[in-house]
């Protein structure tokens, strides 16, 4: 499911990035991967914070859409 | 971190791209001295932000001796990911574990010579905010800087080792410096590497072929990524040993998240800070103490005023007094700027303009240094105050972490305007002064969205155009006796966001066309904000603003002065004759232009006095009601206008206005209107122009921006005075926004059409 819609505070695993080239990237050298680790810690109206490692992320609602998780 | 190893004053935030740009300086404790290079702080090596490709090409094409990398030890994992792309290049490096306080605060342990070991390179612990290790690292640097190092990846047990192993081999047979790193970014389709190394990209292109992966297929740029991830996670996370804690335990910081962020109430707290901060620099009613309690003013306690010439003014105690109370308890800003013009910039002017006055120079050398050199310096400097205070409370949102979530929350309203949650920032900073706001926009990523905000930030009117607003409104009201000041400076307000946002649309639905970029912020934990960082900064900002305040606005304001006090025969005019001068002349020539804003032609004789205090408005937006004040005054002297009852030189402005009016009968309300809307929207004075070029880095976007700004406020100005003189001329303007926002929808759609078509 795209982590817009995952379960919040629950470890999930990242499946696949469905973003261009470039974002991808940029998604990876912030921790964001596919088979890592993420876990959501608040979402609202689209936009999520999740954790991952150690660092706290904030993604748009574009982009939570595109990332899948399990 | 940098700051403290050379001496500089640098600024640094908590947000990545404070530092955007790199930097030179040179540390002098060490054997001999070592130059440093301050690079962008990055995540990585892949180019996604301007700063990360200034990094690569600077590690990769000038050769450094050796590469300190700082690594945030609180988030050790993810900062590793950079560590193992350096480690690819042969160049010597050191690890500076920073922020070892925080892990420590919170219980865990890095061990620093266990990592060490398995990284195979020295690790120094520091921390950056309280100079710890600085000089250990140094030490280490400039003995690594002494060796050599060989590239080293860390994917050698990953499946696709033998084709990096092939690459490199490919590449060091065309003597290309870093072969191991360059193989690798060519393997992961890197737009850079691709482009400077096509010849071998046939081999990874065939590789790829051949090559499927059950959960990556042959996306080689993924299965990079997750092999370093993997083997950081394998080999030296384990250095890490974690206090035992409930696997989702909340941090401090993530619980104000929880609040700050939250989805109905971050909105309405973050308005909140934002209006204390505007309170606490602007208001002169503190807690609305005054207004609440009906508190007297300092001139109703007789024992404080003392008889000057006749008339009864505050006495000098009394004037201290005053800069914290007057029916009404100031605000710190207030007071602070209180302190700074009315007593120090203030008195200490008085008395050199004094000393001029009975230094028994020429006439025009007196006009010239007191009217020309000292009014408009001093004006320059009393913005001081408001600029450093607003600023301070700034710097301290963002050193806290606080403005990354503002970012964050108002990212899906800015959306639909077609700029990023980060543009937000600047445009507030607009409210205080352009100037700030325009350099704080480079922490926005992409080129387009920056020039975009750079050209709407004017619209958001800045502290020198609110005396314009006010004087002009309250001057409407006492001459024509209509509507209510407080109501049209109010509209003003809103009608300069509603052009920001209508420019906004316009500009990125044609000229600035481009997808919004993807808001991906990492939010940093709070922490507090460091005084000493917080006073650097303010000490850097203040040495820039007093510089130009003695280059660039002291030449212009002789500029305006000579060209008001000398006639085309260069003959030297008193201030009675200013109708005569270049300037008036000049403005004179020019005044049919503004006649569609109802403040040209149609208003005889005296109508040029309204340009030129738009003119003079450009080297500074508080000039306009002072020229009016100046003007007013030589229009009474040369017997013009009948100023009785009236007080031109009132700090307010308001008489100084109403003179004008008095001079030019044929003026009327929505001309006054239109006069205020022009002023605020139109091209800023010059420090925001200055500051504007050096921010846009390119000569014919700067061009196109002033002619932005100059275009926007006629119309606007237009619209205004005709749509408020006859009211049907709305329809015609309707007609004219609907043509063309029709024409920008067709032409979009046209050009969507031949683009798909090219594809």
């Amino acid at each position: 499911m795209p982590i817009v819609l995952a379960p919040q505070n629950k470890e999930l695993q990242i499946i696949r990035i469905a973003a261009d080239d470039k974002t991808k990237k940029h998604l990876e050298s912030l921790g964001i991967t596919a088979n890592g680790n993420v876990t959501v810690l608040s979402s609202s109206g689209g936009s999520v914070v999740c954790k991952i490692k150690d660092g706290r992320i904030a993604l748009d609602s574009n982009l939570s859409t595109k990332i899948f998780v399990r | 971190m940098f700051n403290s190893l050379t001496g500089s004053t640098a600024h640094v935030g908590n947000w990545p791209g404070v530092t955007v740009d790199k930097r030179d300086g040179v540390y002098k404790k060490c054997a001999e001295p070592i130059s440093i290079v301050d690079l962008p702080g990055i995540y990585s090596l892949s180019p996604y932000t301007p700063e990360e490709v200034i990094a690569r090409n600077y590690l990769s094409d000038e050769k450094p001796d050796c590469v300190i990398n700082i690594v945030d030890a609180t988030n050790l994992e993810r900062n590793l990911y950079l560590t193992t792309q350096i480690l690819e290049m042969d160049v010597p490096m050191v690890i500076a574990l920073n922020m070892m306080d925080a892990v420590e605060k919170n219980g865990d342990k890095i061990d620093a010579n266990e990592l060490e070991k398995r990284l195979g390179i020295p690790v120094v612990k520091i921390s950056a905010l309280r100079e710890q290790g600085l000089t250990e690292l140094m030490d280490k640097a400039y003995n690594e800087s002494k060796k050599r190092r060989c590239g080293v990846t860390v994917l050698q047990d990953s499946e696709i080792a033998h084709l990096i192993e092939d690459v490199k081999t490919a590449l060091s047979g065309e003597n290309v410096a870093n072969p191991l790193f360059h193989a690798v970014k060519l393997v992961e389709n890197d737009e850079l590497e691709v482009e400077a190394h096509k010849e071998v990209l046939g081999v990874v292109n065939a590789f790829k072929a051949t090559f499927n992966d059950k959960i990556f297929g042959n996306d080689f740029e993924a299965l990079i990524a997750d092999g370093r991830y993997k083997y950081i996670s394998r080999h030296f996370a384990p250095v890490l040993t974690r206090k035992d804690r409930a696997k989702f335990g909340m941090t401090k910081s993530d619980k104000a998240d929880k609040v700050l962020t939250h989805k109905i109430w971050g909105i309405p707290i973050f308005l909140l800070i934002l209006f204390a901060i505007f309170h606490l620099t602007f208001s002169e009613d503190f807690l609305f103490l005054g207004a609440i309690f009906n508190l007297p003013s300092l001139e109703d306690f007789p024992k404080f005023l003392v008889e000057v010439d006749g008339e009864m003014t505050l006495g000098y105690g009394a004037r201290w007094l005053q800069c914290i109370y007057d029916g009404g308890v100031m605000s710190p800003g207030v007071i602070i700027n209180n302190i700074w013009n009315n007593m120090i910039v203030g008195e200490l002017f008085g008395w050199i303009r004094g000393l001029v006055e009975e230094s028994g120079m020429q006439p025009w050398a007196i006009g010239l240094i007191n009217d020309g050199m000292i009014e408009g310096v001093g004006a320059v400097l009393s913005f001081l105050p408001p600029i450093l205070v607003l600023f301070m409370f700034f710097s301290i949102l963002e050193d806290s972490g606080y403005m990354a979530r503002i970012a964050f929350i108002l990212d899906r309203m800015f959306r639909r305007f077609g700029l990023s949650g980060r543009a937000f920032m600047p445009m507030i900073m607009g409210f205080g002064c352009s100037v700030p706001a325009m350099i704080n926009t480079r922490t926005l990523a992409d080129e387009k969205e920056r020039t975009a905000t750079i050209r709407v930030i004017p619209f958001f009117s800045c502290g020198a155009k609110l005396p314009i607003l006010t004087a002009v409104a309250g001057a409407m009201v006492g001459a024509f006796g209509v509507g209510n000041a407080d109501i049209i400076t109010f509209a003003m307000y809103v009608l300069g966001i509603a052009a920001a946002i209508l420019s906004v649309l316009l500009m990125r639905s044609t000229s600035l066309k481009g997808e919004t970029p993807p808001f991906i912020m990492e939010l940093p934990a709070y922490h507090a904000p460091q005084f000493k960082n917080l006073m650097l900064h303010l000490w850097d900002k203040t040495k820039h603003f007093v510089k130009k305040a003695f280059t660039i606005i002291l030449a212009s304001t002789i500029v305006i002065w000579v060209l008001t006090h000398f006639s085309f025969g260069w003959q030297y005019l008193d201030d009675e004759f200013i109708n005569e001068s270049i300037l008036a002349n000049v403005a004179m020539l020019v005044q049919p232009v503004f006649t569609p804003l109802g403040f040209g032609s149609q208003l005889g004789e005296f109508g040029w006095v309204f340009v030129v205090a738009a003119i003079s408005g450009l080297i500074a937006k508080e000039n306009v009601i002072g020229t009016f004040a100046t003007l007013a005054s030589c229009l009474a002297a040369g017997g013009h206008i009948d100023i009785n009852g009236l007080d031109i030189m009132a700090e307010n402005g308001i008489d100084a206005v109403r003179a004008m009016i008095m001079a030019n009968p044929a003026i009327t309300g929505a001309a006054l209107v239109a006069f205020i809307a022009f002023n605020m929207t139109t091209i800023p004075c010059f420090a925001a122009v200055g500051t504007a070029k050096a921010e846009l880095q390119n000569k014919k976007r700067f061009n196109y921006t002033l002619l932005f700004w100059a275009a926007a406020s006629y119309v606007i100005g237009a619209t205004i005075y005709t749509v408020g003189a006859w009211w049907w001329t709305c329809f015609i303007w309707a007609v004219i926004a609907a043509g063309t926002v029709t024409f920008i929808v067709l032409r979009n759609k046209k050009l969507a059409k031949k683009e798909s078509l090219t594809l």
